[in-house]
């Protein structure tokens, strides 16, 4: 790793171990690593029941009537809830609130909930479950998403239409002028097929009735507050009477954003006054979460014969599902980002949000980003080859800089130049060429399958660039909140620090406690469990939370220092020579006290995107990574080998080099999923693959050694100067595989995941 | 899943009169296919007879070169068997490329041989499949099917057997050993799964209540120059796209004699026999390998969105075949 001097110095330099900037261990990671770390799927409670959930086999029908009757009389059985249950408003959802907590009347997708039971045993409420008559009149699915946007005679999934969001996005000056003045013109049209999150810890929890008629849920989620923002109104109670505890989450990526079992459990247990459990299996976790959205992108761009891009024009159509979920911001960052960092005289993009009766798409790691990035990067190096320029040198003369305005008229400030970040990633070393002889199977296309020995194998390299937002965009008044509090436990200073962000695998917990210990000189650091008794620490998503949470847990440590230096001199008659000084003095002068801060950290303002023309200064900070990949393919059977990825990515602070590296290998190797085989496969709106044995996620045997240069290009309005680091990665290694592939078979390959008959079948 | 009963004989005989007491008595061996089948609703049996302890669990090396391999013996540990890894290659591979290591460890031979198919149809119940309702229908021949038959299938089953260990001893010849309720029988490979034609319900000759007890695979002295390649989406831990299992026997730049097999393109493990006979005694060239292949693959019937699979697996047969007698 190389590191440019951060441009922040850092404020307190900390005498301790463990502070900012170092590679801790995590405090979960011996524990997840040996079994042993508790995940919401492993709550118990002695007396509790088990909950299962009844789905709709039909992506689209209405339900004549449901017959309860049977599975109540089912021994063991304890409760039988449909819509008509539910005890206060019927719908919730991230943004519109259309998605019933039970189906009313009609399903949209396959899966949808449909009644929910309770019983002493699993398999006692899932045979009860399968006696629960539902008389569906099945409808023809709405699957095609382009036709459900543009067709005025298609059937619509909601009564007010099909298209969930429309952002044009128009820059500069007339397209339909530059096209005239374009030496060269290229377009395609490319698709991206649904991805899934694939986290492990499959949808679980716990609901706890109350004495008081409220509810203790103990559930895996990413933005505990959002879950009960939605959660309270449809159980009818107040906000502080639903009690909100984070279980054990076994990976999230987005996958997390929006309610699965929460209110489900919650209407059980109050119902049967028993705590109940939901454990969803791999199968219904699949029909349990929202995906990536698919997308179908038409690109044209026209460039100058000196390489100049003088226009870019795209349409991208997401396929949102059956609900709104995150659809609209995912539509609000396509659009805004659709071209990528590149400075185009002339744009037009227009992105599209849909409804279908397709698997309700939603938030994952990229967020509206990936698809778009996988378009603008395949045409770059489409008008690079139509010039003859190398792609590094054409996407280097149309890079957009610090200085340089987006598609939406943001100006990129405090960030690595784009050329530079290439130049650096080019002269990175090659890995070596294949040795023909006495190589390891494992490194050759097909790995241990013995498909070739080095026959039919060609090399290919890609690169590929991508800039994600990070934090919330478009005028939403993000912010988090941190309690910490300074007490002498044992004679020893201690530090609590106490917030409701989800650690989600990313290592947030080892950071807090790092940001601790560095701004309070505090060795002993005590990372409370999160839960909602303390203020909203929003979404552990948009790579926000080392900024914000992060922010937050930083600002309530300088109110606790200012605090305690002003203890020292009531006590001393003297300021403190330094930050050292008064913490060894600490157990004097504190005493029996105890110092307890709590602060909202809040970002600075963005704005909405004008509905016309989208300018706007939409994001709150913009990150870019580049990638280069180097495959091997073996063109005759199709079979890719990912040779090695190597990444520049400016994170603006590097504050912990192990997590962040972490970061980029795992958003890396998501990318490289959905480059060569993530993908839910749906036909007539029905899922075909929702097992692990069928929808394929790299193994350790596909992910290949990565080199990293990672540049620290300090943002001053962010803590620390710090770039959230955890999506970018998963952008640019998409398209830079999908280019190696294009670079060694020569093949146009506009569709992902490519799989081996896209290589083998057209040769 | 549904409620059944649950019972483990001493030995093969009470274990095939076990299986005759109920009427949708299955045997269970590591339970790797059909323990996720009973989840899924596919598999429904009201009795599992557990035969995945029973005594014929060894491998033993009969006196002329062949070998004696127990039903129960576990996918893992046939692999690693010396016999198999120094004399017959193709096996080993064939094993190894399978499922993942855990899987292996619990799966058996004979739950091997009888795992069935991966059409995503037969495995989801809310969707009509010939093989699972008889006369329900077919949707993949319309569906989703790129990963279906292209030689031997009929309109009422597209699908393919999944088994890649089924592959190499196809390729062998493998004789399968049967304890049922009629008394003992010999299958020979290929002969143990069938075609679809218009029964797909059924996947082999097998009755009710046959138990396999083990399998012999004959001498094959020139199968230490064999190879299974198997094609597949990843670089592991994933079904055959199209596979091959093949030996060769070259002398003076003629080939002698051939065994070739192919997976993931049939509702049984396929025998190339055509391939076979069009390249006995003929130069061992790619010229050769190509024209053999052909000749197989002449029959290929590919549907809509699969005829990748012809190239495929022709490029896999040429290139299998160019290693072993180049
Ligand atoms: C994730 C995953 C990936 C896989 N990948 C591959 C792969 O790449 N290639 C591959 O070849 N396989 C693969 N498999 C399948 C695996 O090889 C089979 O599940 C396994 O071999 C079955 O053996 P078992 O002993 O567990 O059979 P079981 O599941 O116990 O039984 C399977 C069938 O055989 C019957 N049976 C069992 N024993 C006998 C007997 N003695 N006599 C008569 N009938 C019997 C059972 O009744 C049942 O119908 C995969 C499986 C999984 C779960
Ligand atoms: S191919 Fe066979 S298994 Fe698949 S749906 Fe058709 S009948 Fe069923």
């Amino acid at each position: 790793m190389t590191m440019t001097p951060a441009k922040v110095p850092r404020e307190l330099d900390s005498p301790l171990d463990g502070g900012v900037g170092e590679s801790r261990r995590r405090p979960d990671g011996t524990l997840k690593v040996t079994g042993e770390f508790a995940y919401s799927s492993d709550l118990w409670l002695e007396g509790m029941l088990w909950g299962v959930t009844l789905r709709s086999p039909h992506p689209r029908a209405r339900i004549r009537s449901i017959d309860v009757s049977e599975a109540l009389a089912h021994p063991g059985v304890e409760a039988v809830l449909t819509h008509e249950d539910v005890p206060g408003f019927k719908f919730y959802g991230l943004e519109h609130k259309d998605q019933p907590v039970l189906a009313i009347d009609q399903v949209r997708y396959q899966g949808e909930p449909v009644a929910l039971v309770a019983a002493d045993h699993p398999e006692v409420a899932r045979r009860a479950a399968a006696k629960i008559k539902v008389d569906y009149e099945v409808l023809t699915p709405i699957t095609d998403a382009r036709r459900a946007a543009f067709d005025p005679d298609c059937e619509k999934v909601h009564e007010d239409g099909n298209v969930v969001r429309h952002q044009p996005v128009i820059f500069g000056g007339d397209v339909a002028e530059a096209r005239a003045g374009a030496d060269v013109i290229v377009s395609e049209t490319f698709e991206v097929g649904i991805q899934d999150q694939a986290f492990l810890g499959p949808e679980s929890g716990l609901a706890v009735p109350g004495e008081d008629g409220g509810v203790d849920l103990y559930v895996a989620t990413q933005w505990m507050h959002s879950d009960l923002w939605q959660i309270a109104p449809c159980l009818g109670l107040p906000e502080e009477k639903v009690r909100m505890t984070m279980a054990g989450v076994g990976g999230a990526f987005g996958g997390r954003e929006d309610l699965s079992m929460q209110i489900h459990a919650a209407m059980l247990a109050m119902r049967t006054g028993k705590p109940v459990k939901i454990v969803y299996n791999r199968e219904e976790s699949f029909f349990g979460h929202v995906h990536r959205h698919p997308a179908r992108m038409r690109y044209e761009y026209g460039a100058t014969r000196d390489g100049k891009l003088v226009f870019a024009e795209a349409e991208i159509i997401l396929d949102g599902g059956a609900y709104a979920s995150s659809t609209p911001n995912v539509v609000g960052n396509a659009a805004s980002l659709g071209v990528g960092p590149y400075k185009i005289p002339s744009i037009r993009v227009d992105a599209y949000g849909v409804y279908t009766n397709n698997p309700p798409c939603g938030a994952m790691r990229g967020f509206g980003a990936v698809q778009a990035c996988f378009a603008y990067e395949s045409m770059m190096d489409r008008m690079a080859a139509a010039l003859g320029l190398d792609p590094v040198t054409f996407r280097q003369i149309n890079a957009a800089h610090p200085g340089d305005a987006l598609a939406t008229g943001q100006v990129l400030e405090h960030m690595a130049p784009l050329a530079e970040m290439l130049g650096r990633l080019k002269a990175m070393p090659m890995p070596p060429e294949r040795d023909a002889a006495g190589h390891d199977l494992r490194e050759l296309p097909g790995g241990v399958s013995n498909t070739t020995h080095g026959e039919g194998v060609r090399r290919g390299v890609g690169y590929g660039v991508g800039i994600k937002n990070i934090c919330f965009s478009e005028g939403f008044d993000d912010y988090s909140t941190a309690r910490v509090r300074l007490s002498i436990i044992g004679g020893e200073p201690t530090v609590l620090v106490h917030t409701s962000a989800a650690e989600v695998g990313q290592g947030l917990v080892t950071l807090k406690a790092q940001i601790a210990r560095s701004e309070l000189g505090v060795r002993r650091v005590t990372i409370a469990p999160a839960d909602n008794q303390v203020g909203s620490a929003g979404s552990s998503s948009a790579s926000r939370q080392s900024y914000m949470t992060g922010g937050a847990v930083k600002v309530a440590c300088e109110a606790v220092r200012e605090r305690m230096f002003k203890l020292f001199e009531e006590r001393l008659g003297r300021p403190p020579a330094s930050l050292a000084e008064a913490v060894e003095h600490l157990p004097e002068v504190l005493g029996d006290e105890v110092i307890d801060e709590t602060r909202e950290f809040h970002h600075h303002r963005t704005e909405r995107m004008d509905p016309v023309t989208g300018q706007a200064n939409s994001h709150t900070q913009l990150a870019i990574c580049v990638h280069r990949a180097v495959v091997d393919v073996d063109v005759e059977l199709g079979l890719v080998k990912v040779v090695e990825l190597a990444a520049v990515q400016d994170v603006g602070k590097i504050m912990n080099p192990l997590s962040l590296e972490g970061q980029i290998h795992g958003g890396t190797a998501q990318g490289l999923g959905l480059a060569l085989m993530e993908e839910i496969v749906v036909a007539d709106g029905k899922v075909r693959n929702p097992s692990f044995t069928d929808y394929l996620i790299p193994t350790i045997l596909d992910m290949p050694p990565m080199r990293l240069d990672i540049l620290e290009y300090a943002d001053p309005r962010a803590p620390y100067g710090l770039r959230g680091a955890g999506e970018p990665p998963t952008l640019s290694s998409t398209p830079a595989i999908v280019a190696a592939i294009r670079d060694a078979s020569g093949l146009a390959l506009t569709r992902v995941p490519v799989r081996p008959e896209h290589i083998a079948g057209s040769s | 899943m549904r409620p059944f009963a649950y019972r483990r004989p001493a030995d093969a005989r009470a274990a095939v009169e076990a299986a005759l007491d109920a009427p949708r008595a299955m045997y269970l061996g590591g339970g790797t296919n059909l323990v996720d089948l009973m989840r899924l609703g596919v598999a429904e049996p009201d009795l599992l007879v557990d035969v995945a302890g029973l005594p014929y669990d060894t491998i033993r090396e009969t006196g002329d070169g062949g070998l004696e391999i127990g039903g129960a013996v576990r996918n893992s540990d046939l692999a690693a068997h010396p016999a198999v890894r120094r004399d017959r290659p193709m096996l080993a591979q064939a094993l190894l490329s399978a499922a993942s290591g855990q899987i292996r460890n619990a799966a058996t031979v004979a739950g091997n041989l009888l795992q069935r198919t991966r059409c995503a149809y037969f495995q989801d119940v809310s969707k009509p499949c010939n093989k699972r309702i008889p006369g329900s229908g077919c949707p993949a021949i319309e569906g989703d099917h790129y990963n279906l038959a292209i030689l031997g299938h009929s309109a009422h089953c597209v699908a393919t057997h999944p088994s890649d260990m089924a592959v190499a001893l196809t390729a062998f010849g493998a004789a399968v050993h049967v304890e049922g309720p009629g008394g003992r029988r010999e299958i020979g490979m290929p002969g143990l799964h069938r075609l679809p034609g218009d029964r797909p319900e059924v996947d082999t000759v097998l009755d009710p209540g046959d138990l396999i007890t083990g399998l012999t695979v004959r001498p094959l002295p020139f199968a230490a120059r064999s190879r299974y390649r198997k094609v597949r989406e990843r670089a592991s831990f994933a079904f055959a796209l199209v596979s091959v299992a093949a030996a060769l026997d070259v002398e003076d730049g003629t080939v002698r004699d051939c065994r070739v097999a192919l997976g993931g393109v049939a509702h049984a493990p396929w025998r190339a026999e055509r391939l076979e006979e069009a390249l006995r005694g003929r130069p061992a060239t790619e010229g050769s390998y190509a024209e053999a292949a052909d000749a197989e693959l002449d029959l290929a019937e590919p549907l809509r969105d699969n005829a990748y699979k012809i190239p495929l697996a022709r490029k896999v047969i040429v290139r299998t075949l160019a290693e072993l007698g180049g």
